[in-house]
């Protein structure tokens, strides 16, 4: 086997207990229910990866109760540190939240991350009508910035816009769009200038607001918006994280180079959505350098989770 | 500017009579409402912006929140009027203008009858079309609803120029940004995806669509217009016989509001120069010659800025050479 270089932070887990909780509302995805530990370590070995952050994807954990979602978050994240302790050096872990529950998250944030030791939060794009900008987000925020944590931050179709074209799957247009929203609501809200201890991770190299940059520099150009930017719009853009999954090919990479830089691209996955060595295939056939690739393999990754560092043999 | 050549897709004019419309709904003018770029357009500004650019002629359109609020005899009354200044100004100056004409839709009776008006009276060069219709829900260009019309569209071989609007899922989502800076560019995705996978850009091969803005947030999402074309192979055999490549890749598309390294730079990863026009949103952005020097600063060639500014538009219309 080669050698394991890459850190995956756009990995997806599916705890037993999870799944069965989400087929009594909704039979999950195929790839969900067939999923396994042992079907990610194999899917990591074919593509090279030492350690897969892993993360809970759609539906997600919140359905209207809190008590229901503060259960979810606690299994799921015990599940998760049951990996980790049981598979060393193979997986860290994004820890669920029970949001919009204020009390219950912060304290899922407090065990996830004292307790459990997780990595980082992982947070979605919107949760009903609010992206993660908004005022309601403060508390957590505080919180969050205090501790200087990761966020990695996944997308789903927002509730405004699910089944708009009967034809084509909302996944192709509205995961995408939603991460944009939400970066946007980050920085023109002044959140992200706000909290800057926090360290974001946006999935699907940044959904499509690289494509939509040009609208962004008019908007913060205004002065009445320019006032919520104290550090302006581009340094916000360049701090922020952006993963590779489902769009590690040249056309997004290579706009989201341009608008972010190389040093911010970091390897996502998808698993089980996607597979690992498609995404190792599409980084190297993007026409980056070959330094820009070891950036996106582990080193730009490695200044958001130095502890990672013993783990790369690179 | 010297060497006036260019021809400027994506230009807006703003009659009198629909300042009036807009005004005369007063708060209930569906976004961006009243806003200065209309409320001081005129004709001269607009000729004074080209003069500056270099462009020689200016492709006019009705811009948004569009021709329909919710009124069908109306909204056939605003698109005549609206089509008729819109040709006067081709009449006193038919090299420097070009019409695209508005459509009532989402009445298609109206609209059938404003394509016929448009394309044989006033002979329009095009028709203008918005990326959704509200008409018991929201309906893409690629709705079955919409059938008729493009119908006729191919029968005539007409060519199609599509601006964007506000989705009206997606009005006003958030109070710090305004819907032109996502949405807009997200609704022509939709279109797109509407009318290639639901068939509609195979089914009427003659139509000759222009899209806005690079093509809203498509080519970023190219990955997964790729997987999603492939997950279904007979459905896609079905919508699209030629494969969706060949339907994305014969498309107009034009540069306002994307003149940027980044996205410039992922349409053309995916788009031939061939397919991409010179388009600046006047009276929206910056100023014409704004963007002739932002898109001067995107990596064309000489040779493929020449195609941009003006041979690319000449081949949909002649009429200019």
């Amino acid at each position: 086997m080669a050698a394991l270089t890459r850190i995956d932070v756009h990995h997806h887990f599916v705890p037993p207990a999870y799944r069965d909780e989400m087929n009594k509302k909704r039979p999950m995805q195929p790839c969900m229910q067939t999923w396994t530990i042992q079907n990610s370590i194999d899917d990591m070995d074919k593509a090279g990866t030492q350690i897969a952050l892993v993360s809970i994807t759609l539906p997600g954990l919140y359905f209207g109760h809190v008590e229901e979602a503060r259960k979810l978050s606690r299994l799921c994240n015990d599940y998760g540190m049951e990996m980790i302790r049981n598979h060393p050096g193979r997986f860290g872990l994004f820890a669920a939240i029970p949001w919009p529950d204020v009390e219950g998250s912060l304290k899922e944030v407090e065990y996830a991350l004292d307790t459990l030791k997780a990595d980082g939060i992982c947070m979605y794009t919107s949760y009903g009508d609010r992206w993660l900008g908004h005022n309601d987000f403060n508390p957590l925020f505080e919180e969050l910035n205090r501790r200087k944590a990761i966020v990695y931050v996944h997308p789903h179709a927002a509730a405004c816009c699910a089944n708009l074209i009967p034809e084509v799957n909302e996944s192709i247009i509205e995961y995408g769009t939603d991460t944009t929203r939400a970066i946007n609501s980050m920085i023109f809200t002044g959140a992200s200038a706000r909290y800057p201890n926090i360290q974001w991770i946006w999935s699907h190299a940044g959904g499509t607001m690289p494509f939509l940059i040009e609208r962004m520099v008019n908007l913060a150009k205004i002065p009445q918006v320019a006032a919520k930017l104290p550090n302006g719009l581009m340094p916000e853009l360049k701090r922020f994280y952006y993963d590779t999954a489902q769009a590690s090919n040249a056309v997004a990479l290579g706009a989201l180079k341009q608008v972010a830089g190389a040093s911010q691209i970091v390897f996502g996955t998808d698993y089980p959505y996607r597979l690992s060595i498609e995404h190792v295939e599409g980084v190297a056939g993007a026409g980056l350098s070959k330094d820009e690739m070891i950036g996106i393999d582990h080193r730009n990754a490695l200044r958001l989770l130095p502890n990672l560092a013993k783990l790369i043999k690179a | 500017m010297p060497d006036p050549h260019r021809i400027d897709i994506h230009h807006h004019f703003v009659p009198q009579i629909y300042k009036d419309a807009l005004i005369a709904l007063g708060s209930a003018c569906p976004e961006p409402g009243y806003q200065p770029p209309i409320a001081n357009w005129t004709e001269q500004r607009s000729l004074d912006q080209m003069d500056e650019a270099g462009i020689t002629t200016a492709m006019i359109s009705v811009t948004t929140p569009g021709i329909h609020f919710g009124n069908d005899a109306a909204a056939a009354k605003l698109a005549r009027q609206c089509n008729d200044a819109g040709a006067k100004m081709v009449a006193d100056r038919p090299k420097r203008f070009g019409l695209f004409a508005a459509l009532p839709l989402p009445d298609i009776d109206a609209s059938l009858k404003e394509i016929a008006y448009a394309l044989d009276q006033l002979k329009a060069d095009g028709i203008g079309l918005y990326t959704d219709y509200e008409s018991g829900g929201v309906k893409f260009l690629g709705d079955k609803k919409f059938a008729p019309i493009l119908e006729e569209l191919n029968r005539r071989k007409a060519l199609v120029f599509v601006h964007p609007t506000s989705c009206i899922c997606c009005s006003n989502l958030q109070p710090d940004i305004a819907d032109a800076v996502i949405e807009y560019g997200t609704d022509t995705t939709r279109t797109i995806a509407s009318l290639v996978f639901g068939g509609a850009a195979a089914r009427y091969p003659n139509i000759r669509w222009i899209f806005c803005h690079a093509g809203g947030t498509m080519p970023y999402l190219i990955q997964r217009f790729i997987d999603f074309s492939g997950r279904d192979k007979a459905a896609t055999a079905t919508a699209m016989p030629s494969g969706m490549m060949h339907e994305l890749t014969r498309f107009y598309y034009d540069l306002a509001q994307t003149a940027h390294p980044g996205p410039v730079g992922a349409l053309r990863q995916i788009i031939p120069n061939s397919q991409i026009l010179f388009g600046t949103d006047y009276p929206y952005g910056a100023g014409c010659l704004d963007q002739v020097k932002k898109i001067a600063d995107c990596g064309f060639s000489a040779a493929e800025l020449a195609a941009i500014d003006r041979t690319n538009a000449l081949k949909l219309l002649p009429r200019f050479a």
